[in-house]
């Protein structure tokens, strides 16, 4: 088979697709304490639907200049993105089941849906597009959790680099069991420690949610190949929204097509329209797989291409942009508590509450970076609409005094990356001293640990040391902490280390509204 | 089933086996670490100057020289502080009295979270390099640096300096996990009687604490004795509760064979943490001795205060676990 279609750049296709997917997690696996000067969010950033929800929000970078481009690259190449580059679109491939050579390709059955069934769910994508721009109109940024390139991100994040850890560390206790090896495995979780394995393991509050939605992502494609890719993923909307208006794409010879249908069988994103003779150019990825089918060698790719889009009714179009405002505007009003949960404390370089809200696209990047594992997603302190956004754990881990890291990471401006002795000053909560609870207020014993810990210079919680008769007629004096409100930061070293079991006697409540 | 099924299936079987058996040896292990509240008895090894060298000599007839009389604290001042650290371990005898050739070292300086040298939260990283070149020199086989930090240990580690000082020096940092604790019996243990340790502690030959001096609103001054608490596992907040009996228990089962305090800068508010170069004063001083509260003792007068001001020096010196009266000690001191 010595066809033209065999020459395109499209067989090395899989090249890519691996090569932009090792290339992700590898920018994830750097992003850690300290970065470098490689910019490591460049996929994200690179996202035009999270760009366009920030410029849409007022935050206006240089770097959105990238996706601008990305934006602009279904006029001519389709959606190319979506088979080449997006590691969703990867992993979703894998996932999905395989057609089976070339001969049986050709035969009736190939995995997919009726023909009724596509026809309706071709219209998904406008109002899917429809939804997240009733979002976006009224300032919620939820939506974005839907988006590819922040699913795999949080995915990887809360699943696949603890599970690395675990697994390092597992490795390194049975290695220890071998008295002989003891000192290479310190060297070894020496030279990885804070970056692939930690002193203290990962752990984030919703892993099993991102699995289960990582997991169904993939599952969708039992239904048909590449279902998310093909109708639900928005960014795989609005890429396909610019490829309405694409000059360049698939072409069909006319005169040599026998209308076999093979093409329209293994087009994974099932583009292939009108008698297999026009394309959808809203769906195309160029990836050629068609033309690899194709017995009579009809395709290739050139300019001016039959184009054959889903045009909704205006009935329909009213319709589906009416939910989508509706969507926006309960989300705005029903999901969004008014009042918030008092821990709900933002990582430094947050704005408003609102701002976190519209702009965070719920990728976790920022919580990857973290060092102390302190920045956990929002199970629903936030309300609903704020699940998946990062919130300050006090937990689990407090905010380092050295690191200034989940601004430089978050891809969208819903941390705005601060420099660390701007950092250093800003007030993201305040610590209040449960003196009820805390050991030298109400077991007249010494302790401290928060002041001794306190790491703003001027110590924001200083002690008295007071003479007191304790209940049975003890003369003591105790030595009793104070937060002094206008030099706390928030930064929750003290609710972190306090040793009272359980719930901290001291705690760090949110700032604002 | 077809050929290519078949061994997709075998696949997958192999696959979840090797999970199931992972996930079992993470099972065991995680049985076998259970912390019992009983740990095994440790000794320390004794100072490596009082067990004899075994004499390869047939020589009956030389008489062993006398044994050399060290001070019990040798105290340098001067503008380096890797020569006031190397100054005042010579005058204890120098390194070899402590580090035997082919020796394991293990040095805990004070790496409590991560800031710069000269906010005096941490110990001087020149000092510890000094610490590790002196240990080569004499013959060490290798040395090791680590603490417990109360944050992430990796910014700690970075931020204070010690990292690049100790690489540099040819040591090795060691970012301490659960495993490198164990729980330790402190058969003397008036308050604290077992508590899980730095096991590199009691394997190494020689154990070098090398604290700096700084303020500490509950133990009003941390030094050797209260940086011990680098080397202890768990939750090590519950320490402070009697932390003035429970810091002298530690002392009776660990017991370095070299303390050296670094006071080229001090800390004199806001301890232990700091951050302000307000707070640093710099007597340019090192102390260094074998006994810790020896060595603490003299460090409060640094800081304008008496051994006795301190709860915990007062109950070591009735516990005998050191002498704190400055006038009954040999001090020598001097410039580098």
């Amino acid at each position: 088979m010595s066809r033209a279609s065999r020459r395109g750049i499209h067989r090395f296709r899989r090249l890519f697709q691996v090569g932009f997917l090792v290339l992700f997690v590898a920018l994830l696996a750097f992003t850690v304490w300290p970065l470098g000067s490689v910019y490591l969010g460049a996929f994200l950033v690179g996202d035009p639907l999270i760009a366009i929800n920030s410029a849409v929000n007022g935050v206006l970078r240089p770097e959105m200049l990238i996706a601008l481009v990305m934006l602009a690259v279904p006029l001519v190449l389709g959606r190319a993105f979506c088979g080449y580059v997006c590691p969703m679109g990867t992993v979703v491939e894998w996932a999905s089941p395989r057609k089976r050579g070339g001969a049986s390709a050709r035969t009736p059955g190939a995995p997919g849906l009726s023909p009724k069934a596509r026809e309706t769910w071709r219209k998904v994508p406008v109002f899917v597009l429809l939804f997240s721009a009733g979002m976006l109109l009224f300032a919620s940024g939820a939506y974005l959790v839907f988006d590819p390139l922040a699913t795999v991100t949080r995915s990887a994040t809360t699943l696949l680099f603890p599970f690395v850890d675990r697994m390092v560390r597992l490795l390194g206790d049975i290695a220890y069991l071998v008295p002989a090896l003891r000192g290479a495995v310190d060297a070894v979780t020496t030279a990885l420690a804070g970056r692939i394995v930690y002193a203290v393991p990962r752990v984030y509050g919703l892993a099993l949610v991102a699995l289960g939605m990582f997991a169904g992502i993939l599952a969708l494609s039992v239904a048909a190949p590449r279902f998310w890719c093909r109708y639900l993923c928005p960014l795989g909307a609005l890429l396909g929204l610019v490829g309405r208006f694409g000059v360049r794409n698939r072409m069909v010879d006319a005169d040599a097509c026998i209308a076999c249908g093979a093409c329209e069988r293994v087009c994974p994103l099932d583009a292939v329209r009108d008698e297999y003779l026009a394309t959808d150019t809203s769906r195309c990825q160029l990836c050629m797989e068609c033309a690899d089918a194709c017995p009579t060698d009809a395709i290739s790719i050139g300019a001016r291409p039959k184009k054959a889009l889903y045009k909704p009714s205006r009935r329909a179009f009213v319709l589906g942009a009416g939910a989508g405002l509706l969507a926006g505007f309960f989300t705005f009003t029903g999901l969004r508590r008014r009042v918030h949960d008092p821990h709900l404390v933002r990582p430094p370089g947050t704005g408003a509450e609102g701002d976190v809200l519209a702009l965070c696209t719920r990728c976790g990047q920022c919580m990857k970076v973290c060092p102390t594992n302190v920045l956990q997603p929002s199970l629903s302190k936030a309300g609903l609409e704020g699940f998946f956004t990062p919130e300050m754990d006090y937990g689990v881990g407090n905010c380092d005094w050295a690191c200034a890291e989940c601004g430089k990471v978050c891809p969208t401006g819903a941390i705005e990356p601060l420099g660390l002795a701007e950092k250093r000053k800003t007030v993201i909560g305040r610590a209040y001293i449960d003196t009820t609870r805390c050991i030298p207020w109400t077991d007249y014993r010494s302790c401290l640990v928060c002041q001794e810990l306190c790491p703003v210079p001027d110590k924001a919680i200083v002690f008295t040391t007071d003479e007191l008769t304790t209940p049975e007629g003890e003369a003591l004096t105790v030595k009793r902490p104070h937060v002094i409100a206008e030099r706390c930061i928030g930064c929750g070293v003290c609710e972190f280390n306090c040793p009272v079991p359980r719930e901290s006697a001291i705690r760090v409540r949110g700032t604002g509204a | 089933m077809d050929r290519r099924e078949f061994c997709r299936m075998m696949l997958g079987c192999a696959a979840l086996g090797c999970a199931g058996g992972l996930a079992g040896c993470a099972r065991l292990l995680e049985w076998s670490a259970q912390d019992t509240g009983t740990g095994r008895t440790v000794t320390m090894s004794g100072e490596p100057s009082a067990s004899p060298e075994p004499t390869t000599s047939a020589e009956p007839t030389v008489a062993p020289p006398p044994a050399p009389v060290y001070p019990d604290l040798a105290v340098y001042r001067g503008d380096d502080p890797a020569a006031n650290t190397r100054a005042a371990v010579l005058a204890l005898g120098g390194m070899e009295r402590f580090v035997k050739r082919g020796a394991r070292v293990a040095i805990k300086p004070n790496i409590i979270v991560g800031r710069e040298p000269e906010l005096a939260t941490t110990t001087n990283p020149e000092a510890v390099a000094e610490v590790v070149t002196m240990a080569y020199e004499a013959g060490a086989a290798e040395v090791v640096v680590f603490d417990r930090p109360t944050g992430d240990p990796r910014t700690a580690y970075t931020v204070s300096g010690i990292q690049d000082a100790v690489e540099a020096a040819g040591g090795t940092m060691k970012i301490l996990t659960e495993r490198n604790f164990e729980r330790v019996e402190i058969p003397e243990g008036e308050v604290l009687t077992s508590w899980p340790f730095v096991t590199d502690v009691f394997e190494a030959d020689t154990f070098i604490n090398m604290p700096i001096g700084k303020t500490h609103g509950m133990a009003v001054l941390t030094m050797s004795m209260k940086n011990l608490m680098g080397i202890m596992g768990g939750e090590r907040g519950q320490i402070h509760q009697e932390f003035e009996h429970k810091i002298v228990d530690v002392a009776t089962l660990v017991k370095p064979h070299l303390v050296i305090l670094d006071a080229y800068r001090i800390m004199v508010r806001n301890g232990p943490t700091g951050g302000s170069a307000k707070d640093v004063e710099t007597p340019k001083t090192v102390v260094a001795g074998t006994n810790m509260p020896s060595v603490d003792a003299y460090g409060t007068t640094l800081f304008g205060m008496q051994p006795t001001d301190l709860d915990y020096l007062r109950n070591a010196a009735e516990r005998n676990v050191g002498v704190v009266d400055l006038g009954s000690l040999a001090i020598e001191e001097g410039t580098a």
